[in-house]
């Protein structure tokens, strides 16, 4: 799955610090999230789309090798 | 929905508080028998009936070294393992699932490793420290994973 998180976080000038204190979460859940090491639970990913103030679809996208 | 059967995270501080001492004692004086120690006490089950130990069907004369130093281990280490870290979210929990997993299959890795290796007294020997290995090694690799993580964000901005 792919995410525009870091993308969106630039275009809201905010540090990953930042971010994770707004979602409340650890600095490295956000790191592991940017880096594709971590796919987020529903509850985080609909957090997030709110503090971005964008849809949930925007922020995430499926990929190819997500249905093998 | 906040149930994560862990304990508060002020909890871990206390158990490697005990669990550093206890470890160094009862590798440094392992097998040691204590005088001091010696108590007669209520027993289950004992060597009484097949091995004509001290001791009756229902008490046996034990020394309490090894019983004190293993209890102490292995409450240390639970709480060491399971009290929520400062930041306990759904990353971090899945990093201490994977490490469960891990540690498992390690611990009984060297265990069956043992099973066809190791025979009479040294796998008695084995299968007691496996009871205590196990906590140990999972608290190493989870330990580890959260460092490789934290590690990462140095990286970072």
């Amino acid at each position: 799955m792919k995410n525009n998180i870091k993308i969106e976080r630039a275009r809201h000038d905010m540090t990953q610090a930042d971010l994770a204190e707004k979602a409340q979460v650890s600095r490295q859940t956000i790191n592991a999230m940017e880096a594709g090491k971590y796919v987020p639970s529903t509850l985080l990913s609909l957090k997030l789309a709110k503090i971005f103030k964008v849809e949930i679809s925007e922020l995430f996208q499926l990929e190819k090798k997500d249905w093998k | 929905m906040k149930t994560n059967y862990l304990f508060p995270h002020r909890f871990k501080k206390i158990g490697w508080i005990i669990l550093i001492p206890t470890l160094i004692i009862g590798i440094a004086f392992f097998g040691a028998e204590p005088e001091f120690l010696d108590f007669r006490i209520f027993t289950l089950l004992n060597d009484y009936i097949v091995l004509d130990a001290e001791g009756t069907r229902w008490f046996s004369v034990n020394n309490l070294f090894d019983e004190i130093i293993g209890i102490l281990l292995i409450v240390s280490s639970m709480l060491v393992a399971f009290s929520e870290e400062n930041e306990e979210d759904e990353f971090i929990t899945n990093l201490r699932l994977k490490s469960l997993t891990r540690s498992v299959y390690i611990n009984y890795g060297i265990l069956l490793f043992s099973m066809f290796t190791v025979f009479g007294l040294g796998f008695f020997f084995i299968a007691v420290f496996n009871i205590f290995t196990f906590l140990l090694i999972f608290i190493s690799i989870f330990n580890f994973n959260l460092w490789k993580s934290k590690k990462s964000l140095s990286h970072e901005e």
